[in-house]
């Protein structure tokens, strides 16, 4: 018996059992799903972080209080970081400045204040203005859409300039170009230098609303650099080699000046892209776990289900069987219809999953950020999905194949 | 040897050969060849001995009739002519090859190739179209969609339904869905067509009707066996074979 001719059975014996076969699809389908939905987020989220890490410039670090992935694993090494670390200064800018050998360009910023901004009689709440040293732009790789980022000299000047996010230009220039324009923050006028390419948004969060003083103006017009506005560095090598030589030297300065003992734990903090990649890699590692767990959990549980329908079909059959075997099927067609039949079955639940998946993916994609539905993905849930079709099928085929033909005759049904 | 043969040769005190199923001519001539045949079920308690010691021939081109009060063995006795069942003892000779020797695989070529089948309740499949039951036979024999369909196409139109063959069979009288199962049995030109009972769930009309048909046929050259309990269908056959508890108690030649 030819292959097509099996599936043309296959085929007829699910359709003319549609819900039966729909319901014992449901955790095949929710297995794939959740398999194929999961990977989708993971890889485009992947891809976003990578894609975060190249926009700050992948061989870029920084120096800054705390080391989030060291003191912020428990409310304890919170309270320990806190007694223990203390604030970067500008004095500890300059010392790394003078001293650090590897570092290419080393930069200050301080964290921002949600502010109002004003022009004319436009009103923005709760805008991120941030200070930064003027050499930030080149280490943060910024994408400058319109004019400039601010100089030394005005950096150093304390001039009021400001460098603003493609949102803020178009809320507050509606009409004409912000370049020189003056905007008002928190009752100072500043004079706007440069406006940023359009970034987006991400999980709905908008890129855009930012503008970037200099540090010495910051300080000035909002306060000290401490707690909320803490001064933090950001340095990039200057070979990509000696890039982890440069991260250890910034270390054995920040030491040094602050006189730590051999024994004693680092009282700042260096953050690397590689810190980064390596915490994502430690979260979807878990998440990763689940993403096969879960969905293999509902494949087993979908597979199980299967059989048992299977079964159940195979004694509801057993006539149709004893018919076929009296003209002509021997075991093995019997066996090939009935392991069709299932892993069919499941293939169309892998199909339909995929199907979700990728409904699902467009969503996110659409509201979130970009996810991607990789064809390796697909072809593995599916063939997975398949694959225990045909395992939840061998053992009620085996069954029916071996069935008596005249038994099976004189079955009811 | 098989336990089979050794069984069969003590009982008739001889050395049991290949019988002589060849005329002169070379040509097959002697279809069917059962000796002793024996089929006993195994009820646990006790043995049920469904046919004891059968022996009989049959040639190509017969009209035979089997017949017998309920219980008596003829069903089991078609079952095995059919190759549906195997003997539990005694040896079964079809076109010249002995079917007690061999394996599910052969048996089922048999199925397909040298027999068509026809039952009391038809045993059509439920979903399928007329069509689609005649060709099963054909499917199982691999015989290619195209000639397939021209095949069972041509045998619906011997039983006189190619305009009904897109139609199901609960949209089919009885005698109709009769009609497809003799398509069915007769499309791949088998050896014996076997009957168990064929006009047991229809009205007498249409017991005429399909008892025709089998006129028809084998007159048409066709080799029939029928199994029946009613004697005025067995009367329409050339040669009657009764049995009685599982034993051949008349085996007579008449017309
Ligand atoms: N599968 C079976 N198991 C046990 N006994 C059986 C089986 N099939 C038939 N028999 C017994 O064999 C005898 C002959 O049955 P059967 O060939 O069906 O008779 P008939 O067709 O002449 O009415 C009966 O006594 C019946 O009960
Ligand atoms: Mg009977």
């Amino acid at each position: 018996m030819k292959l097509i001719e099996i599936l043309k059975v296959a085929l007829a014996a699910i359709w003319a059992h549609k819900l039966r076969s729909a319901l014992t699809l449901l955790g095949m389908i929710v297995g794939v799903t959740a398999f194929v939905t999961v990977v989708s987020l993971i890889q485009g989220f992947n891809v976003y972080i990578d894609e975060k890490i190249a926009g700050i410039g992948a061989k870029s670090f920084s120096i800054q209080r705390f080391n989030p992935f060291e003191d912020f694993k428990d409310t304890d090494t919170i309270a320990a970081a806190q007694r223990r670390n203390k604030e970067l200064t500008l004095d500890d800018y300059e010392y790394l400045k003078e001293r650090a050998t590897l570092i290419a360009k080393l930069g200050a910023k301080a964290r921002g204040t949600p502010s109002q901004i004003k022009r004319n009689d436009q009103v923005l709440d709760d805008v991120f203005v941030v200070g930064a040293t003027a050499n930030t732009s080149d280490i943060e790789n910024r994408n400058i859409e319109n004019g400039r980022f601010f100089s030394d000299t005005e950096a150093d000047g304390a001039a009021r300039v400001a460098y603003i996010g493609a949102d803020i230009a178009t809320k507050l220039f509606p009409a004409g170009n912000p370049i020189g324009g003056e905007i008002d923050i928190r009752g100072l006028p500043y004079r706007v230098l440069g406006v940023e390419a359009v970034k987006g948004t991400v999980f709905g969060i908008p890129q855009d609303s930012f503008v970037v003083i200099p540090l010495k103006t910051y300080q000035l017009d909002f306060g000290p650099l401490i707690r909320q506005r803490s001064l933090y560095f950001t340095a990039t090598s200057k070979t990509d080699q000696g890039f982890s030589d440069a991260v250890e030297e910034a270390r054995f300065l920040m030491r040094a000046r602050r006189k730590l003992g051999s024994n004693e734990k680092d009282n700042f903090g260096i953050v690397t892209p590689d810190a980064i990649t390596g915490l994502r890699d430690r979260i979807f590692g878990s998440v990763f776990i689940v993403a096969i767990a879960v969905p293999g959990i509902a494949l087993i549980v979908g597979a199980i289900v299967i059989m048992n329908i299977m079964l159940v079909s195979v004694t509801e059959r057993t006539k149709e069987i004893g018919i076929r075997k009296s003209l002509g099927a021997r075991q093995r067609d019997i066996l090939k219809q009935f392991l069709f039949e299932s892993a069919t079955m499941a293939t169309i639940g892998g199909a339909v999953g995929v199907f979700i998946a990728w409904i699902v993916g467009k969503v996110v994609t659409q509201v979130f950020f970009q996810t991607y539905l990789s064809v390796g993905a697909v072809v593995i849930a599916i063939a997975v999905a398949g694959g225990f079709g045909i395992m939840a099928g061998l053992f009620p085929a085996w069954k029916a194949a071996r069935l008596d033909p005249i038994e099976a005759l004189r079955a009811e049904t | 040897m098989t336990e089979a043969t050794i069984a069969t040769s003590q009982t008739s005190a001889g050395v049991v050969a290949k019988p002589n199923l060849v005329s002169a001519d070379g040509k097959v001539q002697v279809l069917i060849a059962m000796q002793n045949i024996w089929k006993t079920y195994d009820m646990g308690a006790e043995k049920v001995h469904a046919l004891h010691g059968v022996s009989f021939e049959v040639k190509r081109g017969e009209y035979l009739a089997i017949t017998g009060p309920s219980g008596s063995g003829k069903s089991t006795l078609m079952n095995l002519i059919g190759c549906l069942d195997t003997p539990s003892q005694g040896d079964y000779w079809l076109n010249g090859k002995n079917v007690s020797e061999m394996d599910d695989d052969e048996l089922a070529r048999i199925r397909n190739q040298e027999v068509g089948f026809v039952f009391q309740t038809f045993n059509l499949l439920a979903r399928a179209t007329a069509l689609h039951n005649v060709e099963l036979p054909l499917i199982y024999g691999g015989i290619p969609s195209a000639k397939r369909h021209e095949m069972a196409k041509q045998a619906l139109t011997e039983v006189d339904l190619v305009d009904r063959m897109m139609h199901r069979p609960n949209e089919l009288s009885g005698g109709q869905r009769q009609r497809v199962a003799i398509a069915r049995a007769l499309v791949n030109h088998p050896s014996i067509l076997l009957a168990d009972e064929p006009t047991g769930a229809l009205d007498t009309a249409t017991s005429y009707d399909i008892m025709n048909l089998f006129e028809k046929l084998y007159e048409d050259g066709n080799t029939i066996i029928l199994v029946t309990h009613e004697r005025d269908i067995a009367a329409r056959a050339r040669r009657i074979i009764s049995i009685r508890d599982g034993l051949i108690e008349k085996d007579e030649q008449i017309k």
